[in-house]
């Protein structure tokens, strides 16, 4: 029988990943064979303009810096999605900037340790392997001591930034705005800002109809909490449904739908819901309910959720109000990462679904009437205009606002336009940073930014030519020139980089890392140092 | 005339179809992989499998196409990627939130553009006459957000005379269509997208107007109407400007076409949740059935509009003969 030929896509990238692989391997063995000769120039990707004014600008001056030592950058701004797929598809890239968001998941260091810098990682596409690393990420993940475990992750830093595997360039703050002669009681919280669930709940309007009008430059694209993947969609669904435990203010675990979640031990969980909670509809939350959310989020392999799910070895109600949950062995992230973001569905309305919804898989389900038990009821969506919640005034932690209205604006100007004229209130997510240091001169208005735990990354494929050496990235980090980055690029909305693990997130930041000061001179001995030259024309060659 | 009809629809049938076709390919063709808009890169590969099936991605592409044929065919036209609402409740809302824009600013364009034209050609080489085509120029020379962005800056940031954007005040969703055009706030806030479209569209249908008119004041009828002592304005518009008309309603239907197409920079300008809007969202996220779904139903509505143009045409103006190959 002959071979079938598969010219599908999925194929071809598949193959083009291959190729991508073969070919650094080929170029790990160049580093070797090109002993002597000049450092081969390289690219430096970022998203485009369009998609990240701030980006391209970094990446502009970073390249210009690495002429310092006598290396050529060329920049490529390209197109968001264009670049991460050769990121994390085909994995054809030398270097890029990427920002890591400040989401309340990466509270918990497993994202900025584990998933980028353990060789097994789901971010690691830039094929860094380290055996301490490696043997440090694992340790954290099964210990559940906290204190035991910041240990780890702070020794981890240290060695994440002895090695250079990632150079932090700034930690952005939450660039955000509001009317402070509309709102009272705006609660930053790390990594979102006044954007938080805590502002929802606790923002109050000093005029008007009592509902707090919130803009957003991206679209609302989803109300599937099933399907749930994008950290946009998370800060609207957390109104709706509720979660067994919030992620705080300051990025502690705030008890919520659940009163505990108990350690028994390293693979026992038990968890106690809160007495007298009720849907929208006015159905009872139950244990059943919550073992169903399980359940139903692992039978449809919600994408968000299914890698904690598959973790679980048993989950089985223990009392009225009581559940266990069985691990296969300890993960420490599951309280932020999984507990903390998987949304209470009511068994009554989703036990028929796809079957009663005419769509054949729950993916596929649009829920455009969204009941769940959380502070905020649904009122209406206008895909690509407006999302409307009014109060849930039964809730447990009842709003002190009427609702909120979360309005889609076309532009940053659009919007910040709307905060000038008094049509908006706050701003959900970033603001470009200039046009939050103009409206802070406004009366009325409050623009400012606020801490976040999120990073602006230089990264680098190491798997590719001088990038494959410590030392060589150690010099690259030392000619980023964070100073100006923050002063100009980010008009001071920023603070230098240094350990993956930025100090707002204080009980995992490892205060010991310290960011790199610039300095090309100390750049170029390092180089020299580790049998680097430069020819008469001032390029830098490959160590003899 | 039938016959000529029956052709014409039968052309217009294959030419949706072509353009069909050429959008499927057109959208797969973008750089970037669709999957990884919608899907974080850091999920693993089982999720991302589990994700491209529940969306059809997992199939081959002659396969995905044929779906995509039948569906267009039996008006199912799937899902968005995205949302996962239906494309045809989507586009049903937005392509209305659009005709209202639209309308508003053909109205505009229609009722200025042709008494301005009409005027010019009237008081030929007077200062109107110059003027009128200086600035028809410049407003046509003018890219829409220019002009939207002026009027977003004058009137409303600085002047605070109109909203910033949106249909409607937030938080007031009107139940339909009905009660939208109710709300005096709607018609508060369509004032300056109105004016974007129009300033931009009016100098085409003035400067036909304008010329049309000029050949018919040239005709005897008119000589013969002046002659008869009637008043000048009569003589302007029952007789000349009447006649002249037959030029600018052929090109209304077509630049109707034009217009609804060419939204896309004033819904972004005054976040106007229409097709435009909707096309710019969903090219960028890589929401294949939505946009194609969109620019689909742009292309139906512009060959729909000439094909109506086309019998229109025939039907006013009876000197046109029909032959069994079209228009002579």
């Amino acid at each position: 029988m002959s071979k079938k030929v598969d010219f599908s896509r999925r194929k071809f990238l598949h193959q083009a990943g291959a190729a991508g692989v073969a070919a650094s391997t080929l170029s790990y063995t160049g580093f070797a064979r090109a002993a002597g000769k000049p450092v081969e120039p390289m690219t430096l990707l970022t998203a485009n303009a369009s998609f990240d004014p701030v980006r391209p600008e970094m990446g502009r001056l970073i390249s210009q810096a690495c002429r310092g030592i006598g290396w050529d950058v060329e920049l490529a701004a390209e197109d968001y999605n264009l670049g991460i797929t050769k990121v994390f598809k085909e994995k054809d890239f030398d270097m890029f900037i990427v920002r890591w968001t400040g989401r309340a998941n990466r509270v918990d260091p497993e994202t900025f340790i584990s998933m980028m810098h353990h060789r097994d990682g789901a971010y690691n596409k830039w094929g860094y392997d380290n055996a301490k690393v490696n043997e440090l990420a694992d340790a954290q993940q099964v210990e559940m001591d906290p204190g035991k475990r910041q240990a780890i992750i702070h020794e981890a830093q240290k060695v994440i930034f002895d090695d250079a595997a990632t150079s932090p360039i700034v930690y952005p703050s939450m660039t955000n705005a509001y009317r402070e002669d509309r709102l009272d009681g705006v609660v930053p919280q790390l990594g979102e800002g006044i954007g938080s669930l805590w502002t929802d709940l606790n923002v109050t309007t000093k005029a008007g109809d009592g509902y707090v009008r919130t803009g957003m430059t991206s679209p609302l694209k989803n109300l599937n909490p099933v399907g749930v993947h994008d950290s946009n969609e998370f800060k609207e669904l957390r109104m709706i449904y509720d979660r067994l435990i919030q992620v705080g203010p300051d990025g502690s675990i705030v008890p919520w739908a659940a009163t505990s979640i108990n350690a028994v031990d390293s693979t026992t969980i038990d968890i106690t819901l809160r007495d007298g909670m009720t849907f929208h509809d006015g159905e009872p939350v139950t244990v059943e309910d919550v073992k169903f959310t399980f359940d139903y989020c692992l039978q449809w392999k919600a994408p968000f959720f299914l890698s904690s799910l598959e973790k679980f070895a048993s989950v089985e109600i223990t009392g009225a109000n009581t559940i266990q949950i069985k691990l296969t062995a300890p993960h420490a992230p599951l309280m932020i990462n999984f507990f903390a973001q998987i949304f209470i569905l009511p068994k009554h309305i989703w036990q028929d679904i796809p079957e009663k919804v005419a769509v054949d898989d729950v993916l596929n389900f649009a829920n455009e009437n969204p009941v769940g038990s959380g502070p905020f009821r649904f009122d209406y969506w206008d895909r690509g205009k407006e999302l409307k919640v009014s109060a849930n005034k039964s809730h447990f932690h009842a709003p002190k606002c009427a609702g909120i209205i979360r309005i889609t604006y076309g532009s940053h100007d659009a919007m910040a336009a709307a905060i000038e004229a008094g049509e908006c209130d706050r701003t959900r997510y970033i603001l470009k940073p200039s046009l939050v240091q103009d409206l802070n001169k406004i009366n009325g208005i409050v623009g400012k930014g606020y801490a976040s735990h999120g990073m602006y990354g230089f990264m680098f494929n190491h798997l590719r030519g001088p990038l494959q050496d410590p030392a060589f990235r150690k010099a690259l980090d030392l000619v980023i020139p964070r100073d100006v980055i923050r002063d100009v690029v980010m008009t001071g909305f920023a603070e230098n980089g240094g350990s993956v693990i930025a100090p707002a997130n204080e009980f995992w930041h490892n205060s010991a890392v310290k960011s790199r000061k610039t300095d090309v001179k100390q750049a170029r001995a390092i180089l020299e140092q580790a049998g680097y030259s430069w020819d008469s024309a001032g390029t830098l060659m490959y160590p003899a | 005339m039938l016959e000529y009809v029956l052709r014409r629809l039968v052309y217009m049938l294959i030419t949706i179809f072509a353009v069909a076709s050429i959008l499927f390919v057109i959208f797969r063709l973008l750089p970037g992989e669709a999957t990884l808009q919608v899907i974080s890169p850091a999920m693993d590969d089982a999720v991302q499998e589990r994700m491209k099936a529940a969306f059809g991605l997992d199939k081959p592409l002659w396969q995905q196409y044929f779906i995509y044929i039948k569906n267009l065919v039996t008006l199912e036209w799937g899902r968005s990627f995205v949302s996962a609402q239906r494309v045809i409740d989507i586009l049903e809302y937005r392509f209305w939130n659009t005709v209202l824009l639209m309308a508003a600013g053909m109205c505009m364009t229609l009722v200025l553009g042709i008494s301005i034209g009409m005027i010019m050609a009237w008081r030929r080489n007077g200062p109107v006459d110059i003027v009128g085509t200086v600035t028809g120029l410049i407003f046509q020379a003018a890219p829409p957000f220019v002009t939207g962005l002026l009027l977003l800056m004058i009137l409303s940031y600085r002047l605070g005379l109109f909203p910033t954007g949106g249909m409607y005040p937030p938080g007031q969703r009107p139940e339909d269509v009905l009660a939208l055009l109710m709300m005096p706030e709607f018609w508060h806030r369509i004032v300056l997208p109105t004016i974007t479209v129009g300033l931009y569209y009016i100098t085409t249908p003035m400067l036909i107007m304008r010329d049309s008119m000029l050949e018919v004041l040239g005709s005897d009828f008119i000589e013969l109407a002046k002659a008869k002592g009637l008043k000048a304005r009569v003589v302007m518009i029952k007789h000349a400007a009447r006649n002249a008309l037959l030029a600018v309603v052929t090109l209304a239907s077509i630049m109707v076409g034009f217009a609804i197409g060419g939204q896309v920079v004033v819904e972004a300008l005054f976040s106007w949740p229409g097709m435009g809007q909707l096309m710019v969202e969903s090219a960028a996220s890589h929401d294949y059935p939505v946009a194609q779904g969109t620019f689909l139903m742009l292309a139906i509505l512009v060959i729909s509009l000439n094909f109506l143009t086309d019998v229109w045409y025939c039907y006013l103006d009876p000197r046109i003969k029909i032959s069994a190959s079209g228009l002579n």
